[in-house]
């Protein structure tokens, strides 16, 4: 099992939309997949139209592992499950070391109700605190998208900082440019000076700033299963498969 | 993740009646493909797949099995696999090990097929259960559809209400129904050995009657797989009814009137006789393994031989048995004899017709049990074939009527009687099968005439005889133990204890 978060210490960056599609194209090619929608201003539960569960909000959740398991809702896709949950930071913390310790009562019971999934896809919330050290210890790998101005620089390189202070594994970051417009012409020099500042950080996928994706609000589904040929859609299966080829061993 | 579930079927209008109106609050909506697939539904002549509660498909190229527990599995087919022994190793075929290698897998029923989906979603579009759809729109027949329901996970209520709903709408488990009757209400339930309802107090002419009826039927039911050459079980079947018709008038006796029952053993061996060269070569085509197994591989080219010799001759064979199916002298004939059993009026009762079904077994198991016992009493090793042949005639005379009146006997000693006898006539089975092939293998030998290979045919069949005589040698020593098993002190207190009590009383 592989957990993959998407994250970024700044908000309106296009991370849930990242998380959703790249959740969609895990369960499409064939993977077990689990969406863990761990912001709670997020909405990856909203775009699978899966209502969140009032369960979760409860304290003494994680104390119960099948609480958990009772939780997961089967999204309309095959092999995508849903975690519809706010969960507090400590929660997140318990949840991440249960998901990596193969012993833990949380990995049993997901395997007793068939549901050892091969991916786990964190939509995590935008912040840095002491507990995100957790998180990436415990992913994979971090995926993050970058809004192509200074502002974006600025926190990108604030998580590079976070990443060298504690010790963490750069190599676990994979940036990509989000929302670029390509009439502006700030992006193209900041994308310019980004990648070549951060070459091995930073992935060639681009995902341009599109209807396609603003409307996922409204269509409540991933592009890359409502408009797969659209810009977007294409945008985002190349960042999977461009994932892909960097996180599998 | 779907959660294996039970596979349904319904009509299309029940289907169209479970998607007209909301499910516990959750709209249903349906949705098929535009895509159309040839699909042809495959089964034995008994419908073993069925009886088992599976379904075999075969869908283009591909061939699927929905198995018991609802499993679909699937693998590559070619579409002129008649056998399961003839599918390629995987999934499907693994499954079937348990099928017969010698029935073919018949077409029950073709046509085009379309998948679709029935969704039952809330009022923000999300769907909470669906089930699986397969549209069967066969040539000849009422088209059905095939309902897999599949939970999502977390929404376990709305697949149990989706259940609930296939159910009261008209939905059959598969499991538990009949599907094919439903696509052909004509369609046939072929069982080879029918349990015939008998009562102790009717009398002996009708239980004869009613088993001979019977199986008539069964002749009938088969005749159209001989004269298509669907499989060989078809001829066997045919005949094993024949034979057990015509024990039925000669071990009956006095049920008829004497002249009667004479006529009707000669018409009865008359249709037995033009099966027989047929059934011989399907006998040695089908042990084409095990003689390869039992010369070595110098005689095998003599072995191909003879089979493929004996694969023309029996094309011919087969012909020729069609064409004596087809014809009107054969037609007119099992008619006539059919319409005799059924309607009875023209059978004239014998001295012993009045006799009640319980008593007439009785006496006749007992004296066939007798014989066997008064026979057994002389075997020894040095007992010529021609005797052991005797006595395994004798015990087909005993088995038979302890089968044909099973139903009226206490059936746990009865069955252990049975069981005894089996296994003896297993052995001789065995034993008499290795002395009359080694009289046909020399037949076969001598009646060869300047056949091309005719020199290594002969090699073959010398060293397929010698190892057939030590086999039959082998078996005799088993033969002479199983006889003293049969005819022992606590073996005949069980006979007399089930077929001479009444008369003690």
């Amino acid at each position: 099992m592989q957990i993959v978060a998407c994250y970024s210490n700044k908000g309106g960056v296009g991370k849930t939309a990242t998380a959703v599609n790249l959740a969609y194209a895990f369960a499409t090619s064939g993977r077990r997949t689990l969406l863990c929608d761990l912001d709670p201003q997020g909405a990856s539960g909203f775009y699978f139209r899966v209502k969140p569960s009032k369960k979760l909000t409860e304290a003494r959740f994680f104390e119960d592992v099948e609480h958990f398991t009772k939780s997961i809702r089967g999204s309309d896709y095959d092999n995508l499950d849903i975690l519809p949950a706010n969960m507090s930071f400590r929660d997140f913390d318990v949840f991440l070391s249960k998901m990596k310790d193969a012993r833990s009562r949380l990995k049993k019971a997901l395997k007793a109700v068939k549901g050892d999934y091969d991916i786990v896809l964190l939509d995590c919330p935008p912040n840095i605190s002491i507990l995100s050290e957790n998180i990436f210890r415990a992913a994979d790998a971090v995926v993050t998208p970058v809004i192509p101005t200074t502002l974006s620089q600025r926190t990108f390189e604030q998580l590079l900082e976070f990443f060298r202070e504690h010790d963490l594994p750069m190599e676990k970051i994979h940036a990509f440019f989000s929302m670029i417009q390509g009439t502006k012409t700030l992006h193209g020099e900041m994308i310019v000076e980004l990648t070549h500042n951060y070459p091995k950080r930073i992935m060639a996928a681009k995902i341009p700033f599109a209807s396609e994706i603003e409307r996922m609000g409204v269509v409540r589904a991933p592009v890359l299963a409502t408009a797969p040929d659209s810009p977007a859609g294409k945008a985002h299966q190349a960042l999977f498969d461009e994932l892909l080829e960097r996180i599998v061993p | 993740m779907n959660s294996k579930s039970a596979n349904y079927y319904m009509s299309v209008e029940q289907l169209s009646n479970l998607a007209g109106s909301d499910i516990q609050g959750l709209v249903p909506i349906l949705d098929w493909d535009e895509n159309e697939y040839s699909f042809a539904i495959l089964d034995c002549f008994e419908q073993s797949l069925r009886k088992s509660q599976r379904l075999l498909f075969v869908i283009d190229e591909q061939v699927e099995l929905l198995t018991t527990e609802g499993i679909i599995l699937s693998q590559h087919a070619r579409p002129d696999t008649r056998f399961v022994t003839g599918f390629q190793e995987g999934p499907v075929k693994e499954a079937l090990t348990g099928l017969s290698p010698l029935r073919a897998l018949l077409t029950v029923a073709s046509g085009t097929m379309r998948n679709g989906k029935l969704s039952l979603i809330d009022n923000e579009g999300k769907t909470h259960t669906r089930a699986g759809l397969r549209e069967l729109m066969p040539i000849s027949g009422k088209a059905v559809v095939l309902i897999t329901p599949q939970g999502l996970r977390g929404y376990d209520q709305a697949l149990d209400d989706l259940t609930a709903h296939i159910r009261t709408s008209g939905g059959t488990p598969l499991t538990a129904g009949n599907l094919y009757r439903m696509i052909d209400h004509a369609c046939v339930d072929y069982v080879a050995k029918p349990t015939i309802e008998i009562h102790q107090e009717e009398t002996a002419f009708d239980t004869a009657t009613n088993l001979i009826d019977s199986y008539l039927s069964i002749v009938r039911m088969n005749e159209y797989g001989i004269i298509h050459d669907l499989d060989t079980e078809f001829l066997h079947d045919y005949r094993i009814a024949l034979r057990k018709i015509r024990s039925i008038l000669s071990l009956f006796k006095g049920v008829y009137d004497i002249d009667q029952t004479h006529q009707l053993k000669i018409r009865f061996s008359a249709l037995m006789t033009p099966t027989g060269p047929l059934r011989d070569l399907d006998v040695y085509l089908l042990e084409q393994e095990s003689f390869y197994s039992l010369v070595p591989h110098t005689m095998h080219s003599g072995l191909d031989a003879m089979f493929s010799l004996m694969r023309s001759r029996r094309t011919d064979e087969q012909a020729r048995l069609a064409i004596h199916l087809k014809i009107g002298r054969y037609k007119k004939e099992i008619k006539a004899l059919t319409k005799l059993f059924s309607k009875k009026r023209k059978l004239k009762p014998g001295p012993n017709s009045g006799c009640t079904s319980y008593d007439f077994a009785c006496e006749l198991i007992w004296k066939r049990y007798r014989k066997i016992c008064r026979l057994a009493a002389t075997i020894n090793v040095a007992t010529p074939d021609q005797e052991i042949h005797q006595l395994r005639i004798e015990c087909k005379k005993l088995r038979y009527p302890m089968e044909f009146f099973s139903a009226i006997f206490p059936q746990e000693p009865f069955d252990s009687l049975l069981k005894s006898l089996k296994r003896l006539q297993d052995s001789l089975g065995l034993f008499n099968d290795c002395v009359v092939q080694q009289i046909n293998l020399q037949a076969f030998v001598d009646d060869l005439n300047d056949e091309q290979h005719q020199l290594e045919i002969t090699q073959s069949i010398g060293s397929l005889i010698t190892i057939l005589y030590q086999r039959q040698s082998a078996e005799r020593e088993k033969i002479t133990n199983a006889f003293v098993r049969f005819s022992s002190d606590r073996m005949q207190r069980s006979f007399r204890t089930l077929f001479q009590s009444r008369k003690e009383f």
